[in-house]
């Protein structure tokens, strides 16, 4: 019993800790003071507006939306195929081919956006905003992989063989069968990726240029410079916007099981 | 489907994801390798690598990058054990409400997630204003840009993926062996070391690969609560390439991040073998 009591005093001084500041943030934005003060000595929306009215983040804002769907997409597109072999084919070579298909997500942000950096934007001479969708794509294709794997496991393959049996195509099959069953891991996946884009910092770091910044770094640019609780409004939102969408997606998709 | 017909399709399955990665993930990494051995005159040399690894910055970074990943990992590991075993005890309906809670930290972001402990920990914030008006302090004190307040974040930034580990590697060991444990008279604790955490041994493991090479590569984090202040090889790598235009020691930089996080992940892994065969 008292076991017992010392586990739950340690989970609840963790969640404190985890989302305590949460808290912290979402109050601090309506302070009325222009220097960062906690707790505030008065209330205002003076900082919503001042965000909403800041042309950077709203272009930034619309950049990120952008290129998360863009890479998304596109890491879906690549990653569905490859978790489709991961669970039905065996062949030699596998296991050392799913170490690679998973480095991206073991390699350093940083690393991977500064070697892009370097190589494409100043060897090969491609955009900038190409390469941001390039890196981007590259760190979420291991999520589309994994996450898409673990439903097609749960998909049982008989239906599967029973259409072909029955005259479908493999391939009409994939898309009349097994992509309608797997429609919940296929959007958990999305949700997942693009979140994780959306948020990205490292691999966008260096992917940046004239007129190209994502949301993320276009905050920390603005912290160096401004003390004032802008940042704390803009994160409120955000912060706000990820409750919604991730209560959503646990209600309907259960998406925790596919972390 | 005949056999050579299944051959077919799975290399056309695997093919696109292939190409893009040794394009678009591969080849540039290769290049800034090979870059990093490149001397001035062309040829093959070492001399870059000398250059930042006799650097005393470089040496004092990387000393304190390995050192706040040193303290974080066990921390980690002290308060997100009895965490996740908790949870795992729980009802359904409650464990997931506390799982959405963990999840939610994680896929917050950062840069707001980290702004939160400016507000605690700055000269005006919560820490100093309480202290200073219970009289323990007489004026603010500098906590912002310490080691102090990486660690504070790289905790809050890496428990939610501790616990996640934990619970899904715990969730495996059956209530019945626990059960026995304690019937055939072993205590409580007992139970928990000599029955659960080995049973759970690899989620462990797999938690501090994590959570490890995790505060070793983590750039926000050190990025807002450190700042120019306290460097980490991430923020360094950064402020040599963006700030000093010294792109020859961020890319040897570059190469030991990638090195370091390998080596580690690979090490670590080696503890696998040693639990259940």
């Amino acid at each position: 019993m008292k076991k017992s009591k010392l586990l739950i005093f340690i989970t609840i001084v963790m969640f404190v800790f985890l989302l305590g500041p949460f808290l912290v943030i979402i109050i601090s934005s309506f302070s009325n003071n222009a220097v960062m003060r906690f707790p505030p000595e008065g209330f205002s929306l003076q900082w919503y507006n001042k965000v909403l009215n800041i042309e950077m983040f709203r272009t930034t804002f619309w950049m990120s939306l952008k290129t998360g769907l863009a890479a998304t997409l596109t890491a879906l597109i690549l990653g569905v195929p490859v978790a489709y072999t991961n669970v039905r084919y065996r062949y030699p070579g596998k296991s050392a081919l799913e170490i690679f298909f998973s480095s991206p997500a073991i390699v350093p942000g940083l690393v991977i956006g500064f070697s892009l950096l370097r190589f494409f934007i100043y060897v090969t001479k491609i955009p900038v905003l190409t390469g941001l969708y390039l890196g981007h794509t590259a760190i979420l294709f291991p999520y589309t992989v994994r996450v898409v794997s673990a439903s097609l496991r749960n998909f049982d393959r008989g239906i599967e063989e029973a259409a072909v049996s029955l005259g479908s195509s493999p391939v009409h099959a994939f898309f009349a069968v097994v992509l309608p069953n797997i429609q919940s891991g296929l959007i958990a996946a999305f949700i997942l990726a693009f979140i994780t884009s959306f948020n990205n910092v490292p691999v966008s770091l260096f992917l940046t240029g004239p007129g190209v910044a994502t949301l993320p770094i276009q905050m920390l640019v603005y912290m160096e410079y401004y003390f004032d609780p802008t940042i704390s409004a803009l994160s409120s939102i955000l912060i706000v916007l990820t409750i919604i969408i991730i209560q959503s997606a646990e209600k309907l998709l259960g998406i925790s099981k596919y972390m | 489907m005949n056999r050579l017909h299944l051959k077919k399709t799975f290399v056309l399955l695997l093919l696109p994801g292939l190409i893009f990665l040794l394009f678009f993930f591969l080849t540039p990494l290769l290049f800034v390798l090979v870059e990093s051995f490149k001397g001035p005159d062309g040829g093959i040399t070492l001399i870059r690598y000398r250059e930042v690894l006799t650097d005393a910055q470089f040496r004092l970074v990387f000393a304190r990058t390995l050192k706040m990943a040193l303290i974080v990992t066990p921390i980690a590991v002290l308060v997100g054990y009895p965490s996740a075993y908790l949870m795992t005890k729980l009802p359904a309906a409650k464990k997931s409400i506390l799982m959405s809670l963990v999840i939610l930290p994680l896929m917050t972001s950062p840069v707001a997630r980290t702004y939160a402990w400016i507000v605690i920990l700055g000269k005006y914030g919560i820490v100093n204003q309480t202290l200073t008006s219970i009289g323990i302090l007489k004026e603010p004190v500098r906590l912002m840009y310490t080691e102090g307040a990486i660690i504070v974040g790289l905790l809050q930034l890496f428990l939610p993926i501790m616990i996640l580990t934990l619970v899904s590697a715990m969730e495996n060991v059956q209530d019945e062996v626990e059960e026995a444990a304690l019937s055939l008279g072993s205590g409580k604790a007992g139970c928990f070391f000599r029955v659960i955490v080995p049973l759970s041994f690899d989620g462990l493991i797999m938690g501090v690969t994590l959570v490890f090479t995790g505060s070793i590569t983590a750039y926000v984090t050190p990025a807002i609560l450190g700042g120019a202040k306290v460097l980490t090889l991430s923020t360094l790598m950064r402020q040599e390439a963006l700030v000093l235009m010294n792109w020859e020691a961020a890319t040897v930089i570059a190469v030991i991040m990638i090195l370091t996080t390998l080596i580690l992940y690979n090490g670590l892994r080696l503890f696998k073998p040693r639990t259940l065969v």
